[in-house]
């Protein structure tokens, strides 16, 4: 609710009754501009801290509650993903002759992770509108915290896994090096581009109830259009600059390279293809291409869902 | 200085469904970029209609204003406008601080969590800290009287104990705006005087406050000023005695009664003697007007009034015209002027007319219905009763009393 200074609000005495052919003042308007939008998003949050704090607690607890798995939820999504990605890599590795070793199954795993984790979360950011229209239309608070929300309550589990793995990596002959320290810059990258696509999607899915199944078959074969299971220079040279489109790809691969290989991202690195040609197989402009994407889009999304907010209670 | 300031505020709804595909929506960004004229805000479209029109109105602290009208005439929609979930299509709206909204008081309570973990999610969407709640957790729950269940899991609740536990907690903020929509029917009655206590001592801490309610009496009694809404208008604003009244009096005249057709007594009109209040134990006297069409077939029928409580639907008196001895027979238009003395506590009584078969104990056709107000200065003690008396005459003839 904009709140206007007294002098503005012109008393609405019964004589107003009278008037009634004068027209009516325009609504109040939707007020910011395009970069007005993320502070006025990032002080609402803020200020209902509380609140995103207990529907991400919610979220978790039901999660957790009745059901068999306990814990084992938090890394259910990433041991399947590595499961079949060790099976994709051994087939791979029987054609061409060469052994698996140890050290791609961890880059594997360090790439599972957040995987699992943008899915999960974009999976229960795209409807956490819908399935809380009872709030929506009945109680007023910002509607960020919703996606949000669903994405802190991933990002819960996703932790978990993460500690998992960070005690597993030795015993897959992983020890991370000093430029492992690109790891949480590439974790911050990945959770503002998850809250992007979060708000952008759960708002889609109000306006437009056919999105979540849009969303969820392409979560089903994202996966394949994104290097976790494979690394890109198996693609050649086309097909790892296409692949890099993806914004995903760059931040998983900066996580595989940084932690497993010891790679620091600042130094491009190249490849020698089949057919002789040498390719490169990491720049250090895909890093920023990905953090363009993530910022950029935490800016469109608050903008987008903050335009369109007002039209919630009305059109979920 | 919180008050409400509503100023000219117009809101548009679409009626049927909302055709939403992207189809529609490349359309119509396509018909913007095209340079084509932005739609008019305050134009109505085909199946566009306002659900309110032209609203204005100021509650200062320590008023307390009612909004009643019957079901469609935009209550709940203002209550959403004031609140902030929709935004008007015209016009503004003006608060400040911090509302406390006591509508859909459980809206965010989940299942599978306890009465405990509900309580500080459901306070944390209303707006309170989590400190705050945790201090007046022992008086919330005591309030709803669940304390023993409060770590059950609300899907074992029953509907009435999941809705005082949200009752309790929105009874504990601390708003500078209270908002109340239709949750003085929450519980058992214990719970419910409980409840309104609670209640009106929140509406007297000069906050300013509205209630919307179907409950009259409830209106009567804790509203300073009324208004009420018909179809989006407000086509009367005062005191809420002159709105009830206003609203009662419209409310038996739009009760038509078209199946009273073909019936060899048929009833017309039931006309009030006055809209005003009555006081608990003196006379009520109104009259009903209609026709005999048939006086061989309408010897076994009776005109017969029912009196309920309008709050409960609770049936307080019933009587006809078979028992008190008169028979319908002469053909002609007829007045049977009743009194009734009020032996019952202050509260809004229904007074129902039918057409009845005394015979085949059936009802053949409902009359108009109208309200009787009672007002209770002294305080409602001796039994309750409400005796009639009813004189049948042609009409044109006096009425003797």
């Amino acid at each position: 609710m904009t709140v206007l200074s007294d002098a503005k609000v012109r008393r609405a005495d019964p004589a107003l009754e009278a008037r009634v052919a004068e027209p009516a003042p325009p609504p109040e308007p939707p007020a910011l501009g395009l970069f007005g939008q993320l502070p006025a998003t990032v002080r609402d949050l803020w200020a209902h801290r509380e609140l995103v704090y207990q529907l991400t607690l919610r979220d978790v607890r039901i999660r957790y509650k009745q059901a068999i798995m306990g814990f084992g939820w938090a890394i259910f999504m990433p041991v399947l993903i590595i499961g079949s990605g060790l099976l994709v890599r051994f087939s791979m590795a029987q054609m061409s002759g060469r052994e698996l070793i140890s050290t791609v199954v961890a880059g594997m795993a360090i790439k599972a992770l957040p995987w699992a984790f943008f899915a999960g979360a974009i999976g229960f950011a795209t409807p956490s509108l819908v399935s809380n229209a009872n709030l929506v239309t009945k109680i007023a608070f910002p509607r960020e915290v919703l996606p949000v929300s669903a994405t802190l309550a991933q990002t819960f589990d996703s932790t978990i896994g993460t500690l998992v793995l960070l005690i597993l990596l030795p015993f897959l002959g992983v020890i991370p090096t000093v430029t492992a320290l690109w790891a949480p810059v590439i974790a911050v990258l990945l959770f503002l581009f998850t809250i992007a696509v979060g708000l952008l999607l759960s708002c889609g899915n109000l306006f437009f109830r056919d999105v979540k199944y849009i969303v969820q078959v392409i979560l089903t074969f994202g996966i394949f259009f994104t290097p976790v299971l494979y690394e890109p220079e198996h693609l050649g040279p086309r097909g790892t600059q296409l692949i890099m489109l993806n914004p995903l790809s760059p931040l998983l691969e900066g996580l595989r390279l940084s932690v497993v290989q010891g790679h620091n991202l600042l130094v491009p690195l190249t490849a020698v293809s089949k057919t002789g040609v040498v390719f490169t197989t990491w720049d250090p402009w895909y890093l920023v291409y990905s953090a363009a994407c993530a910022v950029g889009g935490v800016f469109i999304a608050a903008l987008v869902f903050h335009r369109l907010e007002s039209l919630f209670a009305e059109r979920v | 200085m919180t008050r409400i300031v509503v100023d000219r505020v117009w809101k548009k709804f679409r009626r049927g469904e909302t055709h939403d595909s992207l189809r529609d929506l490349v359309e119509a960004l396509a018909r913007r970029m095209l340079g084509g004229r932005k739609p008019d805000p305050t134009e109505l479209g085909k199946r566009d209609f306002w659900a309110v029109r032209d609203l204005s109105f100021e509650v200062e602290p320590g008023q307390a204003l009612g909004i009643i009208g019957p079901n469609g005439s935009g209550k709940s929609t203002v209550l959403k406008l004031l609140t902030g979930i929709l935004r008007p299509t015209a016009g503004r709206i003006h608060l400040s601080g911090r509302i406390g909204a006591l509508i859909e008081v459980a809206a965010g309570f989940h299942a599978d969590l306890t009465g405990r973990e509900n309580v500080f999610l459901q306070g944390a969407i209303m707006g309170m800290r989590r400190a705050e709640i945790g201090r007046r957790f022992d008086e919330i729950v005591e309030f709803s009287g669940i304390a023993p269940f409060i770590d059950t899991p609300v899907k074992r609740y029953s509907s009435g104990m999941n809705a005082r536990l949200g009752f309790s907690l929105a009874a504990h903020l601390d708003p500078d705006i209270l908002i109340i929509d239709e949750v003085l029917a929450v519980g058992d009655f214990a719970f419910q005087q409980r409840a309104f206590a609670h209640i009106g001592e929140m509406a007297r801490r000069n906050i300013p406050v509205v209630i919307v309610s179907h409950q009259l009496d409830r209106i009567a009694s804790l509203c300073t000023t009324c208004i009420l809404l018909k179809q989006g208008e407000v086509v009367r604003r005062g005191t809420p005695a002159e709105c009830i009244s206003q609203y009662v009096q419209e409310v038996s005249q739009t009760v038509a009664s078209e199946d009273m057709a073909g019936l060899p007594v048929r009833i017309t009109a039931l006309n009030l003697a006055t809209t005003a209040p009555v006081k608990s134990g003196e006379p009520f006297a109104f009259s009903i007007e209609g026709a005999v069409h048939d006086a061989a077939a309408a010897e076994r029928l009776t005109v017969a009034i029912r009196v309920s409580a309008a709050n409960t639907g609770q049936l307080v008196y019933a009587v006809g015209t078979g028992r008190m001895g008169i028979t319908f027979t002469e053909e002609g238009p007829f007045r049977l002027a009743w009194r009734l003395d009020s032996n019952v506590p202050a509260g809004i009584y229904s007074i129902e007319t039918m057409v009845y078969d005394s015979q085949q104990n059936r009802r053949l056709a409902a009359g108009p219905s109208a309200y009787m107000r009672v007002e209770d200065p002294i305080g409602f003690s001796g039994p309750v009763q409400l005796s009639a008396e009813a004189r049948l005459s042609p009409i044109g003839t006096p009425v003797a009393r």
